[in-house]
């Protein structure tokens, strides 16, 4: 593994019926392309962002804060990617 | 452990292995597997949920080429559920540590997670859950593959829970095999109550949501006294629970010694008690119990079990095997009592769609709409009346009219066997279920036309005190101890008696020893329940004396409500059979 | 299926004299032998058909209605008359009341559907109070012809 980093970053879920099933489908898609590990932070609750069903577990609705956070190889882009499904609302509405 | 509470239907307790009755009738056939073959078991595991991924990945590329990208979106999300790693460890692990079966370590994680969405408190996503549930039912089918066995080919002793019991489910269950039953909805007479309480196996529905928790397989309990479901219980609980099963039999045995005693009471007035039966094979269960007849033989059973109209063979057959053992006793079978809301396959083509099925086309109003079905069971109960003391019982009389037209129809079934030369029974005894105020009201008028009355005590304090049992926000509304009820019972008891018309009681009032002295004492003089039942009444009988039933009788007439006429008679009860089990 | 379908408007008897259940029965039968719908010579023998079946159990089913019926081998499609007597005929009916109203059935013994069917909307008609009044109020044939139509159209 080369010179591993941390890499953070304050996204809100804009969705208006929250993160279900097909916007976290995008996310574990995106997360898994990285080789470095994603987790998703909503309040002190922490899931693994290449695991659907954890996704689902946070329940995430509209106007939650999330943190995304990678640490390993590529953590700066596969935060960056995942940024951007947030800011694109995930090219749905 | 965990305890869901629901209503007690049906008495006793069992513990056993769970089989969970889906919406595709998967069963989870075992728990554990060996140390030994683990790995094969893993190999297995990863075949099938490579299976499932390869096929949601078809049915993705299907639905994108041709509904568009935004459909195949839906199975993309599903695929992603499927390929989760984390899903794929935590069953792995389950398989590996704990040696559970595939079928069961998977069933056992999508449903936690399922349930964990479902509580989100999150509307939307709860529905997600659905989702999850239906990627158990996709692995569950590749695991069991050809192996995936048929309700009705169960092979060993299991509790069947389901959210609710369909008719034709119960009747392609294996009696011999089913312990018990837990329904998530339901009421004292669902249909799972009644069945169960004819098997006379433990039962508890209306406990709300709980399958979820329970992947099938595991063992739980089955409380049918206390209403509860026991799942994982502990080992001292089921220690406990096993002390509880022995003492009950040993109660149950000893009353069953009182079977060979006579139903008198203290000073010698002989009270008739009868047994309720749904399936021929219980007339043993009335023999057993010192039961001297079937007061009320239910026939809808012979239009459940299959998905065709049961044939006149098929009646007859049924009705031999009730008689056969007891040519001597009466065996009073009631025709077709079917509402629209439990009409089976076979039948639902004739069944009108009704807003208010209880007040609808039912019962006898069916029968004589559908004259070929009414006359195939009637010919059957004629013929079979020529081996012993059959009596046919028209339920859910409310005029004149309807009786009169339900024995013009026997006489024209007379005539059709005597043309054709076929044995029957002419002299058969005709009689109807008063279980309808207006047939109550105008007992005096019915009285004459018929052999006899049974008051069939549900459906009558369902329609005289408008509650329907099964709506659990009016459920408490019904009462056997209505002042009402009794007062018609009351009237039926006189009515009958100017024209000599023996009356029966039949319904859970008879089987409720609760009630017993204030029937008596209210001039009823024959009783029949479930053949369960029928030890604790006859003990009853024994203890009481005619004239300090009628006093409780008549000290009933005083109370206005409900509740206080059930706790004079349950504080009778316990003067009259101290030792009495709650 | 409809009255109008297997009732013989021509046999109708809007005005029947007699006095016992045999006569009452006899006249029916002996309408429908004029109008062809059976024929003559086999007259005696529906009559006792029908006579043979009222000893199994009365037909007169309260309210004043009777349905005497047979099937016979001779009719080779359902047939029926209707007969209203103002003085009531005693039919030894399941109330022991008098009869004034009487459905009269004849079918072919190798069509039972078809019987019962007649015999489910006779019934139904039958419970319904407006049908029984206006067909005793009725003077003539033809206003119970119209009647069985309105009743046929549910415009009772």
């Amino acid at each position: 593994m080369s010179s591993s980093s941390v890499c953070s970053r304050d996204v809100v879920v804009a969705l208006e019926n929250g993160l279900h099933m097909s916007p976290s489908a995008q996310i574990v898609q995106t997360a898994q392309r990285f080789d470095c590990d994603v987790r998703i932070h909503k309040g002190d609750k922490t899931v693994d962002g290449k695991s659907m069903l954890d996704i689902l577990t946070l329940a995430a609705q509209h106007g939650t804060t999330l943190t995304l956070e990678a640490s390993g190889e590529g953590a700066q882009e596969a935060v960056d990617a995942l940024e951007k499904l947030f800011v694109t609302n995930f090219a749905t509405e | 452990m965990e305890i869901k509470r629901g209503i007690a239907v049906s008495p006793g307790v069992v513990p056993g292995p769970a089989l969970v009755l889906g919406t595709e009738d998967f069963r989870i056939p075992r728990r554990f597997v060996s140390v030994d073959a683990v790995e094969i078991e893993l190999t297995r595991f990863r075949t099938a949920l490579d299976s499932v991924c390869g096929e949601i990945a078809e049915n993705e590329r299907l639905a994108s080429e041709r509904l568009g990208a935004q459909y195949g979106a839906i199975f993309t999300a599903h695929l992603n559920l499927a390929r989760d790693p984390k899903l794929r460890d935590e069953i792995e692990v389950l398989i590996r540590e704990k040696t559970y079966a595939p079928e069961f370590a998977s069933s056992r994680v999508l449903r936690r997670y399922a349930k964990f969405i479902q509580n989100l408190g999150d509307h939307y996503m709860a529905e997600r859950a659905v989702d999850i549930f239906d990627l158990e039912k996709r692995l569950l089918r590749h695991l069991l593959g050809e192996q995936r066995e048929e309700l009705s080919h169960i092979t060993e002793p299991v509790l069947v829970l389901a959210h609710n019991l369909t008719p034709s489910e119960t009747a392609s269950l294996d009696p011999d095999y089913v312990l018990g039953f837990a329904t998530e909805v339901g009421g004292h007479t669902s249909h799972t109550a009644i069945l169960a309480g004819a098997l006379e196996i433990p039962a508890v529905v209306g406990i709300g949501p709980f399958l979820s928790d329970v992947s099938g397989g595991e063992t739980i309990i089955i409380d049918g006294n206390h209403g509860e479901v026991i799942i994982d219980p502990d080992e001292s609980t089921l220690k406990r629970y096993h002390d509880t099963q022995v003492r009950i039999k040993t109660a149950n045995e000893k009353l069953e010694q009182l079977g060979r005693l006579e139903s008198k009471t203290a000073d010698g007035v002989s009270i008739k008690l009868y047994g309720n039966i749904e399936f021929p094979e219980e007339v043993d269960h009335c023999i057993q119990r010192g039961a001297e007849g079937v007061g009320l033989y239910r026939t809808e059973f012979l239009y459940l079990k299959d998905d065709r109209e049961p044939s006149e063979e098929d009646h007859f057959d049924a009705y031999r095997r009730v008689v056969d053992p007891i040519p001597d006793l009466p065996v009073v079978i009631r025709t077709l009592d079917l509402g629209a809301e439990k009409f089976p396959h076979s039948l639902e083509e004739l069944a009108e769609v009704s807003p208010n099925p209880v007040l609808g086309l039912r019962s006898v109003r069916f029968t004589l709409r559908n004259l070929g079905l009414f006359k195939t069971q009637l010919r059957a109960i004629l013929r079979a009346a020529t081996y012993g003391d059959i009596r046919v019982m028209f339920p859910l009389v409310s005029s004149m009219l309807e009786l009169r037209q339900a024995k013009m129809i026997l006489s024209d079934v007379m005539e059709d066997l005597e043309e054709e030369g076929i044995p029957f029974r002419r002299d058969i005894q005709v009689g109807m279920m008063v279980e309808v105020p207006s047939a109550a009201l105008l007992a005096d008028r019915f009285a004459p036309e018929v052999d006899f009355f049974s008051i069939g005590t549900n459906d009558l304090i369902q329609y005289t005190l408008a509650v329907d049992r099964a709506n659990p926000t009016v459920a408490d509304l019904y009462n056997c101890a209505d002042p009402s009820i009794l007062k018609l019972i009351r009237m039926v008891v006189a009515a009958a008696r100017k024209h000599d018309t023996p009356v029966v009681v039949c319904g859970q009032m008879s089987g409720d020893p609760t009630y017993t002295a204030a029937l008596i004492g209210m001039g009823i003089r024959e009783l029949s329940a479930t053949p369960f039942s029928l030890p604790v009444i006859k003990q009853v009988v024994r203890e009481l004396t005619i004239p300090q039933a009628e006093e409780i009788a008549a000290h009933t007439e005083c109370l206005d409500v409900a509740r206080d006429v059930e706790n004079y008679l349950r504080g009778e009860l316990k003067k009259i059979l101290p030792e009495i089990l709650d | 299926m409809n009255l109008s379908d297997f009732v013989v408007a021509e046999a109708i008897l809007p005005d029947l004299q007699s006095t016992s259940k045999e006569d009452a029965i006899r006249k029916m039968v002996d309408s429908l032998g004029k109008t062809g719908a059976i024929q003559p010579e086999d007259q005696e023998s529906i009559v006792s058909h029908i006579l043979k079946r009222e000893e199994l159990g009365s037909t007169g089913i309260g309210n004043g209605v009777a349905v005497p019926h047979t099937k016979h081998p001779s009719v080779d499609r359902l047939v029926a008359t209707i007969a209203i007597a103002r003085d009531g005929v005693d039919f030894a009916s399941l109330d022991g009341e008098l009869v004034f109203i009487l459905f009269l059935l004849v079918s072919p013994p190798d069509r039972p559907g078809d019987h019962l069917r007649a015999l489910e909307g006779i019934s139904r008609h039958l419970r319904n109070q407006n049908f029984c009044s206006f067909l005793r109020q009725s003077k003539s044939s033809d206003a119970i012809v119209d009647l069985l139509d309105e009743a046929d159209n549910d415009q009772l």
